[in-house]
């Protein structure tokens, strides 16, 4: 019946191939069209969250409750002047880009933190003062000698907000709530601090927002200029494995539209693009050009064969022999892909379904498109006179086949082998969610985030949360001492800069009632007094600045920390400390909590990480059952899945070894060498097959079916390594690291097939491939 | 000329008609609100005070407070005691307010340090203890710090009201406008909104109770509810007793001391 389908819809597109391409071409200008008007790039990472899983539930409870928001941190340094920022002319800049952050409708009313707004708790010979530190910009030398001996003796302003030897200090502008676009806030900040660069003053621009956006802005931009290198690279070593023009603009024609109709029919669904979409064109690069290669490459060497033949004959042939593998491998590649759609996280959900959406359109074009199209332009023009080269790479797979087939035991001994190494590699990997790791070194958002960790607390922020029963909890000094010294104990760690609590405004205050007096430097002693300074500082000051810090009941204590990275392992390991701590001190009656951008996008990391590996899991499970039942033997399924499996081992044991951390990016891959693996199977498996129960004896299917669906393999594997190895010379680091891992999961592929697969063949002789023949035991 | 804090919280709006009987065609928002600033409310006071304040996510803070005060003519002083909540019993609070241009002057006993320390906020506009009203909104503003015209009648609760527009003279005032509902012929505001620099509705003051004491009409409990970032305060007065013989030795550091 299948065959009757194919000969059915071979005819058709044969008999009308303009009307076939003009509809297909019709499609494809619409889904462009969609694109072109519809197409949004999503950059608020929030977005990317599952917001119903407990951790993210609690952090935005604790974030509404206290406020906490992403910041957009500005510094102004001012190396040339010996009072650093203490000068008319810098102030009046600090005060000027606050003023213009606070216009932004991005940022919260009111929540733009500088010298300019900062209050000052203060004792004078009145008592308690909390003010701003200056009303109007400081001009004369007395003046700004004043304003630098109050910042200084304040340690919640110096160290914090400018820098402890006054060369520097920050603007910090915090995000409002709501869907902002990342990208947009970047290009507005630039535009904010430009007029500011070109005087003493050197600006940087740091912070979580910023980060996301330079992201936003560089990662399109890189793949902009990446891609178009790729395709041609392709291109180019497509020409030169299949010697047609021809042959090589029909596949890149059904990878152009299977890409645009996944993007098309995205954006007509309303669905943004995530930054993991700008995977889907990468992959169906990858996988699209596999079933161009295989039917184009059995139509040269057909047309080699039987020079004289028929067009119309060959092309029929081309897909009589070829439909049942171009199918399956997609199916199966698509079903693959579609196991992403157990991933809690939306866009992998997508991505699994839109790649699968490109693999099935590649697959259509691929069986409708090449045909129609060979019959308008015509078969490949190839020089027949090869025969000697021909030979060559025959020669090569022969040798290879009974090279595997003699040493194949050595062969398994020796996967086994890679396998150990590379599990013991993939035992050293290690997640990581920070972001500022994707940035080159000289890139400018890693030297602003660099100059601030060095002379402020950090720009990556952690929030802590301790949750009581009782209310009034956090006015006991019992308490609030034992969170003094945890902060202490955190802030002696080389990544914690800063720690900030309401300890720090008790101490503060208790030091200014007690008449400056250093060791009044502390925690009060009884719960009246932490009671009544806090009553104190609500008539004095603005009370507001305490509810980011304590909640009404003083039941929920929030401690924020400044940290100097943003890598996982760092942060696991001062959450790790925090609870250590916690467990063995008062604070054990409590609830330990953490929230904000730093920590749930460590969580997301884990969250994204479980998924890929559960649908890896999934997905070589779906290879071999599909396998088996296309072939109709458990034995297909072994032999298919092992290469595929030992892929996988190997590209996180390469990670591991060489310290490439497991990030959203990275663990994507995986998903190719499953993808390309299960392809590479079937070509091998089926091609077997058709020679095995044709009765031909075991050397001659091995050298038959090696012969031909190696060469596919190889010309299929040789053309995507050449394309993704383009990678390796972006200048963004995520994208060189795509470009040697799907080059190495690639290449392990490949000689998975070719020697794992053959080799198990051999020992197996599976009844699928061998079952007609019986009379051929002695073949050697 | 300093904010006369908590009592005259009610003060703004308690006061009471001298001139009841001028009819309304004839006055102008000037007058109207001439009217409500003047209103006789005595010389001295005592009272207790609840202020409740309440945050966006509905979690109170309940704070009791017995406060004095008395008009010296061209001073004016108030002292307030805490009762509760229990860790902040007995801590006072001393302001004294002068008619003259003298920035008011304010002091603070904590028990648990015991002392007495002065402090100063030098800003009219920031929140007092937390609450939605600012020190201006619990002072007499004084009349002449913004122009007045009456816009409208209305009834709030079924009484009629003069609606008046009052336009702070100060450019960089925390507001750009407030309208004030004024109970015809009793001059007392029933409800006060407040619009921010950018013209949006900050605040609304609404009076939920108000009584008759010694023939003073007293606002017994109102509200004021920030609809930015929807937090509320509500005041409630009771205990309250006029002209009573209140002390000129009760406004000292002694006192506040000594507590109730």
């Amino acid at each position: 019946m299948g065959i009757e389908m194919i000969d059915k819809i071979t005819d058709g597109v044969l008999k009308y191939p303009k009307t076939v391409l003009i509809i297909i071409l019709l499609i494809t200008a619409f889904f462009t069209f969609q694109i072109y008007d519809n197409a949004r790039l999503e950059t608020n990472l929030d977005k990317y969250k599952p917001d119903d899983h407990p951790e993210f539930i609690a952090s935005e409870k604790y974030e509404d409750l206290f406020g906490i928001n992403d910041a957009v941190i500005v510094a102004v340094e001012n190396d040339s002047d010996p009072n650093g920022v203490y000068n008319p002319d810098t102030l009046k800049k600090i005060e000027e880009i606050s003023l213009a952050l606070e216009k932004l409708t991005e940022i919260a009313k009111g929540d733009v933190n500088s010298l300019a707004a900062a209050d000052n708790i203060k004792g004078s010979e009145f008592g308690l003062e909390v003010d701003p530190f200056y009303q109007e910009i400081p001009e004369r030398e007395e003046e700004i000698n004043n304003l630098r001996a109050d910042v200084e003796a304040n340690k919640m302003i110096s160290g914090r907000i400018v820098a402890e030897d006054g060369s520097a200090a920050l603007i910090i502008a915090e995000l409002k709530n709501g869907e902002i676009d990342r990208l947009e806030l970047y290009q507005k900040i630039q535009a904010i601090v430009e007029p500011y660069r070109n005087s003493s003053e050197n600006i940087y621009i740091a912070g979580q927002p910023v980060v996301e956006g330079t992201l936003a802005h560089l990662m399109p931009q890189d793949m902009k200029k990446m891609i178009p290198i790729v395709i041609f690279i392709i291109l180019f070593v497509f020409f030169l494995t299949l010697h047609s023009f021809k042959s090589t603009l029909l596949t890149m024609l059904v990878v152009l539209f299977s890409t645009i109709w996944a993007f098309g029919l995205m954006s007509a669904l309303g669905i943004p693009i995530y930054a993991v979409s700008t995977m889907i064109p990468v992959m169906l690069i990858a996988l699209g050009v596999a079933d161009g290669i295989h039917l184009l490459s059995h139509l040269n060497q057909e047309i080699k064969a039987h020079p004289g033949k028929d067009k119309l004959e060959l092309i029929k042939d081309m897909q009589q022999q070829l439909w049942k593998p171009v199918v399956m491998t997609s199916i199966t590649t698509a079903a693959g892909f579609l196991s992403l759609l157990t991933s809690e996280v939306l866009p992998i959900r997508y991505f699994g379904l839109f790649t699968a959406v490109g693999v099935i359109s590649a697959m259509f074009f691929s069986l409708i498109m090449i045909p129609a199209g060979l019959k308008i332009i015509g078969l490949p023009n190839l020089k027949i006179k090869e025969s000697d080269k021909k030979a060559a790479d025959k020669k090569f797979f022969h040798k290879l086949s009974e090279f595997v087939r003699k040493n194949r035991k050595t062969v398994v001994i020796i996967t086994v082998a890679i396998t150990i190494l590379a599990a013991y590699g993939a035992s050293k990997i290690w997640i990581d969610s920070s972001m500022l790791s994707k940035f080159n070194q000289d890139e400018e958002i890693v030297q602003a985030d660099r100059f601030i960790n060095q002379n402020f607390g950090g720009t990556t922020q952690l929030n802590l949360i301790f949750q009581a029963e009782e209310n009034d909890t956090f006015k006991e000094p019992k308490y609030l001492k034992d969170v003094w010294e945890l902060q202490n104990q955190l802030e002696a760690r080389e990544v914690v800069g800063t720690t900030y609590s309401l300890n720090d405004y008790l101490r503060r205050i208790n030091k200014v009632m007690n008449e400056e007096r250093e060791e009044y430097n502390r925690v009060p002693d009884s719960r009246d007094l932490v009671a009544q300074y806090l009553l104190l500082y609500s008539m004095s000051g603005d009370p507001e600045d305490l509810d980011r810090l304590i909640d009404y009941d003083y039941r929920q204590l929030h401690i924020q920390l400044s940290l100097k990275t943003d890598r996982s392992q760092e942060i696991k390991s001062i959450i790790a400390e925090i609870e250590n701590f916690a467990a063995n001190s008062s604070l054990n009656e409590f609830e330990v909590e953490f929230a904000g951008s730093a920590y749930t996008n460590m969580i997301f990391t884990g969250l994204i990480l479980e998924g890929q590996i559960l649908s890896l899991a999934i997905s070589l499970v779906g290879v071999f059952l599909l396998l088996s039942l296309l072939f109709k033997s458990f034995a297909a399924g072994f032999i298919g899945v092992l290469p595929i499996a030992v892929t996988a081992a190997v590209n996180f044991g390469v990670m591991g070894g060489l310290g490439v951390s497991l990030n959203t990016t990275t663990a994507l891959i995986s998903s190719i060498a499953v993808g390309m693996g299960i392809d590479y199977a079937i070509h091998l498996l089926s091609r077997y097959q058709y020679y095995g129960i044709r009765g031909f004896s075991k050397a001659e299917t091995a050298d038959k079916a090696i012969n031909l669906s190696g060469r596919a393999i190889t010309f299929n594997a040789i053309v995507v390594i050449a394309g993704f190895m383009v990678l390796t010379f972006s200048t963004f680091p995520p994208n060189r690291e795509l470009g040697w891992l799907v080059s190495t999961a690639l290449f392990v592929s490949l000689i998975g097939t070719l020697t794992l697969a053959v080799a198990l063949i051999d020992l197996m002789e599976p009844k699928f491939i061998f079952n007609k023949r019986k009379d051929d035991q002695n073949e050697k | 000329m300093r904010n006369k804090i908590i009592i005259a919280v009610v003060a703004l709006i308690a006061l009471m008609t001298v001139f009841g009987t001028v009819s309304a065609a004839d006055l102008s928002g000037e007058e109207i609100m001439d009217k409500v600033y003047n209103r006789e409310t005595g010389d001295s006071r005592t009272s207790e005070l609840e202020m409740i304040l309440i945050n966006r996510h509905g979690a109170e803070r309940i704070r009791e407070i017995k406060q004095y005060e008395k008009d010296f003519g061209e001073v004016e002083k108030k002292i307030m005691f805490f009762i509760s909540p229990a860790d902040v019993r007995n801590t006072s609070f001393m302001n004294w307010s002068y008619d003259s241009d003298q920035s008011d002057d304010q002091w603070i006993f904590l028990p648990a340090l015991n002392k007495v320390k002065r402090i100063s906020s030098e800003n009219k506009s920031d929140y007092f203890m937390g609450s939605d009203f600012t020190y201006d909104d619990l002072g007499d503003r004084n009349l002449s710090e913004d122009e007045h015209s009456l816009i409208g009648e209305d009834t709030v609760d079924g009484k009629d009201v003069y609606v008046v527009e009052n336009i702070p003279v100060a450019a960089d005032d925390l507001y750009s406008r407030t309208v004030t509902y004024v109970w015809k012929d009793k001059w007392i505001g029933l409800k006060k909104e407040f619009y921010d620099q950018e013209g949006e509705l900050l605040k609304v003051l609404t009076v939920n109770e108000i009584k008759e004491i010694d023939g003073i009409l007293t606002i017994a409990d109102n509200e004021m509810h920030n609809l930015q970032s929807d937090h509320r305060t509500i005041l409630r007065t009771s205990e309250v007793e006029y002209n009573t013989e209140v002390d000129e030795n009760l406004f000292s550091e002694r006192m506040m001391r000594r507590g109730i």
